[in-house]
């Protein structure tokens, strides 16, 4: 994995959020890297920040919260970029968002204006980002449903977004992400709000764009099922914390975390019966407010020993692979 | 949506029948009839009662109810409004005299309301919670909660009669008939009632655009890289303004129906001045017409806001 293909570092990041006067740590410290043409997986249950990681890239974080430390770096054509450091709303982020890093959300029935049609929406970014006329930027966006596999795009491009269907919506949303061809794309849940026939075929088409236009994804699920299909790198999140990360093979094969670990056998798996194993994990999510002093896992842990009062340093398994756990050797021989 | 509003037109058909039924079926309801309106109580004694039943059968007031309906109703629809009781001047002459001020007022007040209510409004959401947002909400909440006339006659004590800067009331002064001559007397009103009106619009643009603000369209506008302004005027505002439309034509009446409240302490002589001192001198046929007048207004706006709520949200589905 050589440096040039590095689009995205992100070093130690602390985003806080500050609600009631009580600070929530929703990142405390997350690196990882992202590569041009590759998909990296954020995996982790509700609540561990994996939409704060989305959205401290982009800068979309809710009025109440900051990036702390840490730097993000989006490295352009034009040289490296500090994305961290730049204004929230300013000139210089609006120039990458949409145009360089662009992102899909959720739902896309409440993601689109229900007011404007469906074809302004998607060229919208694109007025913005490059020098076109009205025409163009129509046809620009006909072009974009076409290929989004939406049939009769000539006519839908004036449709509002009620009368699509869900996942003709994701489609459109996808248009407009992909509408000024970006280096990095966000997909925070693109497929959650939508029924799981239409699931696959949404994945598929980030993945087709995303090898057609060597767009590097980072794709923010819980589904581990998607996570075997399309990941290149996974990176499993747990309070705050990216835990372990690594290849997928790494990961999903050899687990080096005992959350991780816990989070595969929690899950069923199609074809092996109604007989099979499925082991939940033990206890629930800390409050955000009263964390563990050390390791954030430690009281759900099957592994915790004395040590694990204190948070753990990253534990190099090979040099694609890390976990954050005094007993990552003792889990992966486990596994 | 063209057949769905040729059939809103024409169900306002039978609606405006109705309604004329109860207004006239309401003054069937008062006491007396209206010999005793016209003719003074001394007349009526001197008459013999041979001579009062010969005018009733004349004037046909003892036709049935129904008959006597039917009569007034197929005046109205020939154009024929009555006439007052005070002065026997024809109600449509009158009406017509008053509407240039009802008009005059109304639309100055709905105008600086609906321009500066926006603004506020979205500048309060924008700022919120901010000095200028708590200022104006303090400004909102005291324009929502004083009646009107009592703006009105701190209004009338400060700017007339402690500064003078202003006439105390009606139109016009006698010797002055141009058109810019009676500015001056209209500043006042339309203020109060503008701002008054300012108020509501100010707090319900707020509380709109808060809510827009926070819907998740207004991330993906942010994520696409627009500028700010776009996002929140272009994306954030053009929702909010839906239910504000709403409001704003529920007051559209007041453009024919005029405001009683703001005419009387300003002595403005519009149609609300005029209805009240139809009630005031019981004169029936009058009350009845502007109360007619006032109700097809709120038909008709009421109309306009379907129309105006469909053209703004593609959403609504009209069948």
């Amino acid at each position: 994995m050589s440096a040039d293909q590095k689009v995205l570092s992100v070093k130690d990041l602390k985003t806080y959020i500050y609600v009631n006067n009580r600070c929530n740590k929703a990142l405390d410290g997350v690196s990882f890297d992202v590569y041009r043409g590759k998909t990296l997986c954020v995996v982790g249950e509700s609540g561990c920040g994996k939409s704060i990681t989305a959205s401290s890239i982009t800068q979309l974080l809710p009025k109440l919260s900051r990036i702390e430390s840490g730097e993000i770096v989006y490295h352009s054509e034009r040289g490296n970029i500090r994305i961290d450091q730049l204004e929230r709303n300013g000139p210089e982020m609006r120039a990458l968002r949409g145009a360089e890093i662009s992102m899909i959300f959720q739902d896309p029935m409440t993601a689109l204006n229900p007011v404007y049609r469906i074809g302004s929406q998607i060229s919208e970014g694109l007025q913005y980002h490059s020098k076109n006329t009205l025409a163009q930027l129509k046809q620009t966006s006909i072009d974009l449903l076409r290929q989004m596999g939406i049939p009769l795009a000539e006519q839908r491009v004036d449709d509002y977004p009620h009368q699509f269907s869900g996942g003709m919506r994701q489609r459109a949303m996808i248009a407009m992400a992909m509408s000024c061809k970006p280096k990095i794309l966000i997909a925070d849940e693109p497929t959650t709000a939508l029924d799981v026939t239409i699931q696959a075929q949404i994945f598929e088409l980030i993945d087709e764009l995303k090898q057609r236009h060597n767009t590097a994804v980072i794709l923010i699920t819980h589904d581990m099922g998607v996570v075997a299909e399309l990941a290149d790198h996974v990176a499993v999140m747990y309070m705050g914390n990216i835990v372990e990360q690594g290849t997928v093979d790494d990961v999903l094969r050899h687990p080096a975390h005992p959350y991780t670990e816990a989070l595969l056998k929690s899950i069923p798996i199609l074809g092996k019966g109604k007989q099979q194993q499925i082991t939940p994990i033990q206890g629930s999510t800390p409050d955000p407010y009263q964390r563990p002093k050390g390791c954030q896992f430690e009281p759900r842990c099957p592994y915790a020993t004395e040590r694990c009062q204190t948070f753990p340093d990253s534990q190099s398994i090979s040099a694609t692979h890390d976990a954050l756990c005094w007993h990552s050797e003792k889990v992966l021989s486990h596994a | 949506m063209f057949v769905y509003f040729t059939r809103r037109l024409l169900y306002l058909i039978p609606m405006l029948l109705g309604i004329s039924f109860l207004i006239y079926l309401g003054l069937e309801l008062t006491p007396g009839d209206i010999l005793s309106y016209l003719l003074p109580p001394e007349a009526i004694a001197d008459l013999k009662p041979e001579e009062l039943i010969a005018m009733r059968e004349a004037l046909g007031l003892n036709d049935p109810f129904i008959v006597r309906y039917l009569y007034w109703l197929g005046g109205i629809l020939q154009g024929d409004f009555g006439y007052s009781l005070a002065s026997g001047v024809p109600i449509s002459k009158l009406v017509l005299e008053r509407i240039p001020a009802t008009l005059e007022l109304s639309i100055a007040a709905l105008l600086f309301s609906t321009l500066f209510g926006v603004i506020l409004g979205s500048i309060s959401a924008l700022k919120r919670g901010s000095l200028m947002d708590n200022s104006l909400t303090v400004f909102g909440m005291i324009g929502v909660s004083i009646p009107e006339f009592i703006f009105g006659l701190i209004a009338l004590v400060v700017f007339a009669l402690q500064l003078e800067w202003l006439p105390v009331g009606k139109r016009l002064m006698p010797g002055y008939d141009s058109y810019w001559d009676h500015m001056p007397h209209l500043v006042m009103p339309a203020m109060v009632l503008g701002l008054i009106m300012t108020a509501g619009v100010m707090r319900y643009t707020r509380s709109s655009m808060l809510d827009s603000l926070n819907k998740e369209f207004i991330r993906t506008a942010r994520s696409k890289g627009v500028p700010e302004w776009r996002v929140n005027f272009i994306h954030g505002l053009r929702v909010a303004l839906i239910p504000v439309v709403v409001l704003i034509g529920f007051r559209l009446p007041m453009l024919i129906g005029g405001t009683v409240i703001i005419e009387q302490v300003f002595q403005w002589p519009g149609i609300g001045d005029l209805f009240v001192n139809a009630v005031r001198g019981q004169n029936y046929p009058l009350v009845m017409m502007i109360s007619f007048l006032s109700v097809t207004a709120v038909l008709f706006a009421s109309f306009l806001i379907d129309l105006l709520t469909a053209l703004l949200d593609p959403r609504i589905k009209l069948e």
